[in-house]
Parts: C-alpha cells; sequence; structure tokens
C-alpha cells in the first residue's frame, strides 16, 4: 500500500511553484495598488471639491465685503453720515487753496531776449 | 442510441456551449448594439451639467468710484419628494426665512414637487440655514445660485446708470446699453453623482469656465455729478419745475462729465418707482429750446458771410409783422449789431438773420448742429428731436425756427450744440462710456474723441462765442450766471410751454441757460433746463432762474476742476488776494 501510494506521488516543481508564487504575488500587489490608487483618486477629489467650496465661500465672502465696502464708502452714505454727525468737514477757505494749473507760458519767453555782455574785467 | 458515459458528457458539454453562446449573444447586443441606448439611460440617471455662473460686471465712475456691484445671494427651493419631515422643517426654515408656517406648510404639502421657498436669500443666512438643516438631518431643502445687483449711491445718477430686471438683463441705462458686456457668459462641467447626490470628482466630464462681465468705465465724475445733483434738488425747492435737467459735458471730448434728471427714483428700490420718475429726459424729452436756439441762426449767417459781427440789423422797435403775423421782442429794439442780437436776445434780429441765409440753407445748418439725429451716446432710447423739413414750413416758420419754436430737440442736443460752438466749430458725438476693461483689468476699448464734422469755421465759432461772452455780462440776458473770476461765454432760453389743446400756455415756460467755462479755453459746457419753474412771471426767465443754477454749478465744478481765474479779472483782484490764492504751500 505504502509502495504503491509512493508510486503515485507527483514531485514538487520547486521552481515553477515559485514563479506562480512570485506571478500571484505581484498580480496582487498590482490589484491592491490599483484599489489604493483608485481609492486615494478619490479621496483627491473629495479634497478638490471641498478646496473648491472653500475657495467659492472666500469668493463669496469676499464680493459680500466689497459689496459693503462700496456701500459704506458710497457718496450718499458718507454725506448721510456727515448730516447724522459722525463726520465733519471744514470748507477750505480761499487762502489755502493752491493751485497747481500751471499758467499757459507767454511765447515770448521763448523768443531770443537781448543781452548786454559786459567786458571782463581783469 | 447508447447513453453511455461519453454521450452524456457530450450532451453536457453541448448544453453549457448554447448557454455561454446565448450569454455571449446577449453580451454582445447590449455593449455593441445597444450601448449608446444604454449608456445614455445611465447618463441621465448620474449625469448632469452643473452650470458654472459668470458674475455680472462692476460698473464704475471716471475715478473708479463704484457705481454697479453684484452680491451674492441664494434661492431656497424644495423638492417634495425629498422632505423626512416636513414639521420640523417648517419649523426651522419658517423661523430663519421669516416666512409664515402656515403658509410654509401649505407650500411644501401641496401637490408641486419643486417649491420656491424665498428669493434673494443673503449668503450668511442661507449658510446657517444650511447648517442647521444638516445638524438636524432633514433633508429635502436644496439652494440655487443667485446674485443681485447693488448700487451703493442710490438714486445719483439713475437715469445713466439704469437698472437689470429679474433675469439680470440691463432694461435702462448703460445697464442696458452695455449689458452685451457687462453679462458673461455662464460655464458648464459635466458631472457626475453618487446615491447620496456628492459629486464623484473622479468622474467630472466636459468642462467649460465661465467668463465673467467685462467692467464699464462711466466718463461721469461722481464728484461733479454730485455738484450737479445737489443743485438740481436746490432748484427743485425753490422753484418745484415739474422736471429738470443738467447735464455738464467736456467740448473737446464730448465726455459726459454729469447728466442729471428730475424726477427720479432709488435704483435699489426700483420697484417702487413711477415710470415719469424713471425717464432719462436729457435724451428722451423733447422741448422747443427757446432763445438758445438763436446761436444757429447767428452761427448759419456769420458763416455764409452774410453778416459780420458788427453788421447793424434793424430790429423793428420790438413788433414785426411778417406773413400777417406779429412777432415780438421783448424790448423796442431799434438796430442791433448781430453779436447784440444774442446779447439781448431779440426774436426780431434772429429771425432777419435766418432769412438772409434762406429756407435750405438753414435747414441745413440746424442738421449740422445735430438737430433731428440721435447723437449717438451710448445710453439707450434717445430720441433724434423733431426737425421738419424746410418743404413742410409754413411761411412763417423761417421767423419762429431761430427762436427755437416749432422745433423739438433733446437737452443733450441742445448741449452738443453749445459745446460744439466752444470747440471751434467741431461736431463732437457725446461719450458716456469711457473705457470697457476685463474682468482681468485688460482694456478692450476706451474712449477716442469722434468729431462728425466741423460745422462751422473756427473764425465764426470764435465771433459766437465773443458775443455768448457778452450775454453773460451787465449787458446781456444772462448777468446772473456770471462766475467771479471766470469768463463766461452762455445763452439763455425761455420757452413757453406748447398747450396740448393747441397753441401756446401763457403762463407756463420751458426756461434754460446754456453756457461754458472758461470762455477762451472751455474746460466743460453745461446746460440747465427747468420746466415749469413755479416763480413770479416777471422772473420766469432763463437768466433770472437757470443762470444762477449754471452760475453755482459752474463756480463749484470750476473749482473742483482746479480751473485758474481769467488773467484779466485776477489783475483786477487786490494785490493781496491774488498773492494769497497763487501763494505756495509750505
Amino acid at each position: 500500500m505504502n509502495r504503491s501510494r509512493r508510486k503515485n506521488w507527483n514531485e514538487v516543481n520547486a521552481a515553477s511553484l515559485a514563479r506562480w508564487i512570485v506571478l500571484t504575488a505581484f498580480l496582487a500587489l498590482v490589484g491592491l495598488s490599483y484599489v489604493y490608487l483608485t481609492l486615494q483618486l478619490y479621496h483627491l477629489g473629495d479634497r478638490k471639491k471641498a478646496l473648491e467650496n472653500e475657495v467659492a465661500s472666500l469668493r463669496t465672502q469676499n464680493n459680500v465685503a466689497s459689496v459693503q465696502i462700496a456701500a459704506l464708502t458710497s457718496r450718499s452714505a458718507l454725506q448721510r453720515r456727515l448730516k447724522e454727525g459722525y463726520l465733519k468737514m471744514t470748507p477750505i477757505a480761499e487762502h489755502n487753496i493752491v493751485r497747481l494749473t500751471i499758467s499757459a507760458r507767454n511765447p515770448n519767453e521763448d523768443a531770443i531776449q537781448p543781452v548786454a555782455n559786459q567786458p571782463a574785467g581783469r | 442510441m447508447k447513453w453511455n458515459s461519453r454521450t452524456r458528457c457530450a450532451l453536457v458539454c453541448f448544453g453549457f456551449i448554447l448557454l455561454f453562446s446565448g450569454f455571449s449573444f446577449r453580451l454582445v447586443y447590449l455593449q455593441m448594439l445597444k450601448h449608446d441606448e444604454y449608456a445614455g439611460l445611465a447618463a441621465e440617471k448620474h449625469v448632469y451639467k452643473q452650470t458654472i455662473y459668470a458674475e455680472r460686471g462692476v460698473i464704475y465712475d471716471a475715478n473708479s468710484e463704484v457705481l454697479a456691484h453684484n452680491i451674492p445671494l441664494q434661492t431656497i427651493v424644495a423638492d417634495a419628494t425629498h422632505l423626512n419631515d416636513v414639521d420640523a422643517i417648517v419649523d426651522l426654515v419658517g423661523d430663519e426665512l421669516k416666512i409664515s408656517k402656515a403658509e410654509l406648510t401649505e407650500k411644501l404639502r401641496g401637490e408641486r414637487r419643486y417649491i420656491v421657498l424665498k428669493r434673494a436669500v443673503p449668503e450668511t443666512l442661507a449658510d446657517s440655514l444650511r447648517a442647521k438643516l444638516r445638524a438636524q438631518n432633514l433633508r429635502g431643502i436644496y439652494f440655487e445660485h443667485d446674485s443681485g445687483r447693488i448700487y451703493p449711491n442710490g438714486s445719483m445718477l439713475c437715469h445713466v446708470i439704469g437698472f437689470t430686471d429679474f433675469e439680470h438683463h440691463g432694461i435702462q441705462g448703460v445697464e442696458a446699453s452695455m449689458d452685451e458686456y457687462l453679462r458673461g457668459q455662464d460655464g458648464y462641467r459635466y458631472i457626475e453623482h453618487n446615491r447620496a447626490g456628492q459629486e464623484i470628482v473622479l468622474y467630472r466630464g466636459q468642462e467649460r469656465a465661465s467668463r465673467n462681465g467685462c467692467q464699464v468705465h462711466l466718463t461721469v465724475d461722481l464728484n461733479l455729478q454730485n455738484i450737479v445733483e445737489n443743485e438740481i434738488d436746490a432748484a427743485m425747492r425753490e422753484y418745484s419745475p415739474k422736471k429738470a435737467t443738467i447735464i455738464l459735458m467736456r467740448p473737446q471730448t464730448g465726455e459726459i462729465l454729469a447728466m442729471a434728471n428730475r424726477p427720479h427714483f432709488d435704483i435699489n428700490l426700483r420697484s417702487e418707482a413711477k415710470p415719469e420718475e424713471m425717464k432719462n429726459r436729457a435724451i428722451i424729452d423733447m422741448m422747443e429750446p427757446g432763445s438758445t436756439f438763436k446761436i444757429v441762426s447767428a452761427a448759419a449767417a456769420l458763416n455764409e458771410h452774410k453778416v459780420k459781427p458788427d453788421s447793424t440789423i434793424f430790429c423793428e422797435k420790438g413788433l414785426w409783422n411778417f406773413g400777417g403775423t406779429a412777432l415780438h421782442d421783448h424790448r423796442p429794439f431799434t438796430d442791433l449789431s448781430v453779436k447784440d442780437i444774442l446779447v439781448k436776445s431779440s426774436n426780431i434780429g434772429a429771425a432777419k438773420l435766418a432769412l438772409s441765409v434762406g429756407d435750405q440753407k438753414f435747414y441745413e445748418y440746424i442738421r449740422r448742429f445735430g438737430f433731428g439725429e440721435r447723437t449717438g451716446v451710448e445710453l439707450p432710447g434717445e430720441i433724434a428731436g423733431l426737425i421738419r423739413s424746410p418743404q413742410s414750413w409754413s411761411k412763417i416758420s423761417i421767423t419762429r425756427i431761430p427762436m427755437g419754436h416749432e422745433v423739438g430737440v433733446t437737452p443733450l442736443q441742445m448741449t452738443v450744440a453749445m459745446a460744439t460752438i466752444a470747440n471751434g466749430g467741431k461736431l463732437i458725438t457725446p461719450r458716456i462710456v469711457k473705457s470697457i476693461t476685463t474682468s482681468d483689468g485688460k482694456t478692450i476699448s476706451s474712449l477716442s474723441p469722434i468729431v462728425l464734422r466741423q460745422v462751422i469755421s473756427p473764425q465764426t465759432a470764435r465771433e459766437i462765442g465773443d458775443a455768448l461772452r457778452g450775454v453773460v455780462s451787465d449787458r446781456g440776458t444772462a448777468s446772473a450766471a456770471a462766475v467771479p473770476g471766470f469768463v463766461i461765454a452762455g445763452k439763455t432760453g425761455t420757452a413757453q410751454k406748447v398747450d396740448p389743446k393747441g397753441g401756446y400756455d401763457k403762463d407756463k415756460y420751458v426756461v434754460s441757460f446754456s453756457g461754458y467755462l472758461p470762455a477762451d479755453r472751455p474746460e466743460f459746457v453745461g446746460l440747465v433746463v427747468l420746466d415749469d419753474a413755479q416763480t413770479k412771471p416777471e422772473q420766469n426767465y432763463g437768466g433770472l432762474v437757470a443762470g444762477p443754477i449754471f452760475s453755482r454749478i459752474a463756480e463749484r465744478a470750476a473749482r473742483y476742476l482746479d480751473l485758474e481765474p481769467h488773467e484779466e479779472i485776477r489783475k483786477a483782484l487786490p494785490v493781496e488776494r491774488v498773492a494769497l490764492t497763487n501763494a505756495p504751500h509750505h
């Protein structure tokens, strides 16, 4: 009995088995990597979406703030505050006005001016 | 047939082959032949087109002060099929949005699936509601993007800025005329979402970015506009006219520096405004200009060399029968020079000047000054006015048109005509838009003055200008329009209003003053028009009502623009004052 069983046994080809194990492990690793990377992509997508939402929210806040600034600094708002006494304005007196406009030049200024050359004294 | 093991095995194999062949054919049928149909059905369920909203462009004044801005808002809607706890939602949403609970319950328990709960909800309130809904795990309430248009200056410059409708399309003013630039273009993105309704970013499809609207910069200077608005309000309080219009314009470039009309309205509360308050009378109201129109007849006669500035015209001692109808002057003038016809505003003199030119030629000059056609300003609804051709004139028309009767002109046309005199005879197209820039600041269009034509020679323009200086003097009809330190040129107008029953209403006048400053180097042209001012009949004249308003505006505008007082007048001032005025600041 023992002899016949021994006779029917196949010998294990270690090299072939090792090759299959490596191949299977490689395929498993590739599969797991694929799943991991796909999950990472989903995760990054979610982060991207969250960041987009945050940017949109900041932009919205910025717009709201801009509108508030425009409303508070508008002429009508300033005049209203002036009437309410929050602001005080003093008219500029005539003698305090500095005129920056350069007056038109006299055309004669560009003409050749007569000069009297004094002899150099030594 | 023997049912041995081999036969049975072959039959089983054949059965399997048939089965898997069936599966294979079905697979090919679904994946290849029916692919598009089923892919479309799947896409309908999970893929949808998400709009990326573009922002409407901002409107600025000449100094980049904001005139129209956007504010982000939300529209709160409900999907009746997604509501998980109506009572709790009614309690929360009703409190947050200040909607009565009975009304809200009726809406949510109604037959409609898509229910708009409230529009124009501020972003902060929407955020707070969103957070509370999430905290209580309430579903079925959604937030849709919306935006509102805010006008920080309220009623100031309302007719020029205009406003948008419910769908953010401009329907009046610059909002309408520049809508194409302001509107922008929405983008889109195809997205897929999971069962919870969240976007799967990984499966984003085709995408097109939105393009925000362009920014429009106007020529209007809000500082000058403020001066004009204050003075027009003061005039409304003092004279209670039915309508009033004031325009300031730079003659060399055609830039409109200020434009105000009364009655007016608050653009932010436009739903409460009456139609009469929304009209930009500077461009859509037709009026008989009265004596300001005399500049046309005088310019025509001088330009055609029919007369010289010092030529004398007999003014018939104030009463002239022409064509069987009497033409009056307000005083019995005898001989007046052409210059004095403008200074004293003689109707008979102006009529004789037009007669010297002839019907056809006079009509040509009227048209060359821009009357009877739209000026081309970038504002919607402008009218061309009413100028009849000589073929349809009556026998006396040639004597009535020179004094501003029988013609219909807009206040802006009258301003442009005066600017033509100030500008050496060149007719410039008025402009209200200075430049258009993209949202990132690139200029795509900027103002360049458009000279339409040389209406009269520079010499003629100078001669008319000289005469108009005399109008604003002790001898003229508008001494009250003078501004200390400056030489002003201008012309008054006092026209009886047309009676709807026929003829003219004797007690109602349209008074006006149009002028420019400084007379030798004009920086701005102004027009003040008051329709049916309530004052004593002996004071209801352009020179006495509109003239002082122009004077006050011109004085404040000259100070704001830092215009140098006229040299000759400065010399006449006391030495100390001149020295102080020009003292350098230390």
